[in-house]
């Protein structure tokens, strides 16, 4: 029951606050600032984050059906909502120290801070130890250089999540995640992106520029790194994995409709076996990453491993993505590859959903680890 | 105060039977009566203002219990679930006589019940005015907006096209339109902690020492009988000829409706 009001309530929300905007935030690459107003004090930033944070607690199934609502009607600010909840403020939670939390946790629970989660360079993406921005000791401070491209929620941070290393010589032993935040000097944001889908998101690079941040800003202990980066990227995907089955919903949605109400022929195309097939496997679909996805939810919160599982939902959900939002495009013709119907801006926004927090090939890296290591 | 909510189906969510021109109500997905929602917002609001204690009521099969989780995350103090097999079927009379019972039970002390003006799924917009009756107190309708001042309430309502103020002394009982109290959004961390911790007080006839014969469809002195859809009979035509016979043919066709409109006789003009 209470998943199904944690739908209902969401996706009013929505539809009433978001729905009116989606189409015009994505034309003009603009981020809504005025909707995250109205999402601030009802919790949306701080969606699993503790009470005593000021965070909702939610359980992840809960997280799952909130990120996929948002995303059926603006996957861009989904995409804002999972990453500054899944891989900005669970970091800090899971590996901060109590002081660490109390200083990061409340300002971006509330909203005030948005944050971003900074691994991919040029040279270093599912490659992770590949990454070398450069972390300095200097006395009690570390001085951080390097430069963060693709960044989610770049243009809108107030604290980022940087991975560096500080020994260039052994950079896997040596990665750690910094918290730094936005009005530290050396740090600016690059010029943001010009994507073909998520437009509403302001992803851009970051720049460190001798980036001094005390020596507590660090996450766990140098070396750290590779191990919050897999345990957050774990949850992360469970949230692009919402993100995916919302605009699959979406764009299956406005194809049922459509198909109902498109005449060729002197009948509606939704009864012809070719429309009905592609509907049918849509659905299938759906319900199958649906439950995937869940799954790996209900795993994470009875406290077993769910890395496997979390890798299986979002392979599974990101390629309905892109397949549902395809046919659909096809379903509707020649409108479909227009700006005027929504399916068009589904279409665009799936695609990435196969790259980032892990590209496809990376889920599937992942999964056969665990198969092989399962089986003899 | 004493807020009365309604569980309605999602019509818009609902699949339409062409066939028997009927909603599929079994498919139906429940919300809370978009009216009700707004007497909750102003029970909020007079709170926010005055202080004091809200409990949300409903009548209802048990998935009713969802209106009140939700009533108890955006901010009820409790919500009380009236359900029982024999209380289905119950007419608007019936259910406001169980209400009544019901909140005399559990809050005798109430200052004001608030109810949405009407429900979406019935229209009737009679459990308000009768629950007043019941309840003893004095009660209005149809009210856009309340300011509580002491033990007195003053009421504005737009009453065909007049601008009605009102003043009634409490306790009484006041039913809402959606107009002005546009419902605030559901708290995701109030949702969790309403399923989680809030505990739903749960009353069926014995528990309110009602008399089973009075109640339900067996205590309903209205029964519905049969419920369709008034069938919109649409038709193209078209009407040909020069501009001049094209109007000729408007008026000819549908003088009454074109003179209805405007208010005169157009069949007397000519």
């Amino acid at each position: 029951m209470k998943h199904k009001v944690v739908r209902k309530a969401v996706r009013m929300f929505a539809e009433t606050e978001l729905g009116p905007i989606a189409h015009d935030i994505d034309r003009d690459a603009r981020f809504p600032w005025e909707v995250v107003e109205k999402m601030r004090p009802l919790h949306f930033f701080g969606l699993q984050a503790p009470k005593a944070f000021g965070g909702a607690e939610m359980d992840s199934i809960s997280y799952a059906i909130t990120i996929e609502e948002i995303s059926r009607v603006s996957a861009a600010v989904g995409l804002c909502l999972t990453v500054h909840n899944s891989v900005g403020i669970y970091p800090i939670e899971r590996f901060g120290t109590e002081e660490q939390k109390r200083r990061f946790l409340p300002a971006m629970t509330r909203g005030e801070r948005i944050g971003a989660f900074c691994l991919t360079e040029a040279n270093a993406g599912s490659d992770a130890g590949g990454v070398e921005t450069l972390a300095v000791r200097d006395g009690k401070d570390f001085v951080i250089n390097g430069t963060k491209i693709f960044v989610t929620n770049g243009g809108i941070c107030g604290t980022s999540l940087i991975f560096a290393i500080t020994d260039p010589q052994n950079p896997q032993r040596s990665a750690g995640v910094f918290v730094v935040e936005r009005d530290t000097p050396g740090f600016t944001v690059g010029e943001i992106e010009d994507l073909c889908g998520m437009r509403a998101n302001p992803v851009s690079s970051l720049f460190l520029e001798e980036c001094r941040v005390p020596e507590t800003n660090l996450l766990g202990r140098p070396g750290d790194g590779l191990k919050i980066g897999l345990v957050t990227l774990d949850t992360g995907r469970l949230g692009i994995a919402a993100q995916a089955l919302g605009l699959a919903q979406a764009a299956f949605e406005d194809a049922v409709r459509y198909s109902k109400e498109r005449q060729q022929f002197r009948k509606p195309i939704s009864s012809f076996q070719t429309i009905q097939n592609y509907l049918a496997d849509m659905a299938t679909e759906i319900s199958a990453a649906r439950l995937l996805l869940y799954r790996a939810c209900a795993l994470k919160d009875s406290g077993k491993l769910f890395s496997a599982e979390a890798a299986m939902a979002k392979l599974f959900c990101s390629a309905t993505a892109t397949r549902v939002t395809n046919l659909a495009v096809q379903i509707h013709g020649g409108y479909g590859y227009s700006k005027e119907y929504d399916v068009e801006r589904y279409f665009r926004d799936a695609k990435v959903t196969e790259i980032y927090e892990g590209t496809s090939e990376v889920q599937r890296m992942v999964i056969a680890r665990d198969v092989l290591a399962q089986r003899t | 105060m004493v807020v009365c909510l309604k569980q309605v189906p999602m019509v818009s969510e609902l699949p339409w039977d062409p066939a028997t021109g009927t909603l599929r109500r079994e498919l139906a997905e429940g919300m809370m009566n978009p009216a009700c929602r707004a007497a909750l917002e102003a029970a909020l609001r007079i709170r926010e203002a005055e202080g004091g204690e809200i409990t949300a009521i409903t009548m209802g099969p048990p998935m009713a219990e969802e209106v009140l989780r939700e009533a108890i995350a955006l901010g009820a103090d409790r919500g009380v679930l009236l359900t029982d097999r024999k209380m289905a079927g119950s007419d608007t009379s019936v259910t406001s006589f169980t209400l009544a019972r019901a909140i005399e039970k559990i809050c005798p002390q109430f200052d004001l019940v608030l109810c949405g003006f009407a429900t979406c799924d019935s229209e009737t917009a009679q459990v308000g005015p009768q629950l007043a009756e019941e309840l003893d107190v004095p009660g209005v309708g149809y009210v856009d907006e309340i300011a509580v001042s002491g033990q007195t309430v003053r009421m504005q309502r737009l009453s065909d096209n007049f601008l009605e103020t009102l003043e009634m002394d409490l306790p009484g009982l006041i039913t809402v339109t959606t107009g002005v109290y546009i419902p605030r959004h559901v708290p995701l961390g109030g949702l969790q902690a309403a399923f989680d911790t809030a505990d739903i007080v749960t009353l069926d006839t014995a528990s309110l020492g009602l008399d089973s014969e009075r109640i339900g469809v067996k205590g309903s002195a209205t029964k519905i009988l049969n419920v369709t859809s008034p069938a919109a009979g649409k038709k193209n035509i078209v009407l040909t000829g020069t501009p001049k016979r094209i109007v000729e043919q408007l008026f000819e066709r549908f003088d009454d409706k074109i003179g209805g409109a405007i208010g005169k006789d157009l069949k007397q003009d000519k």
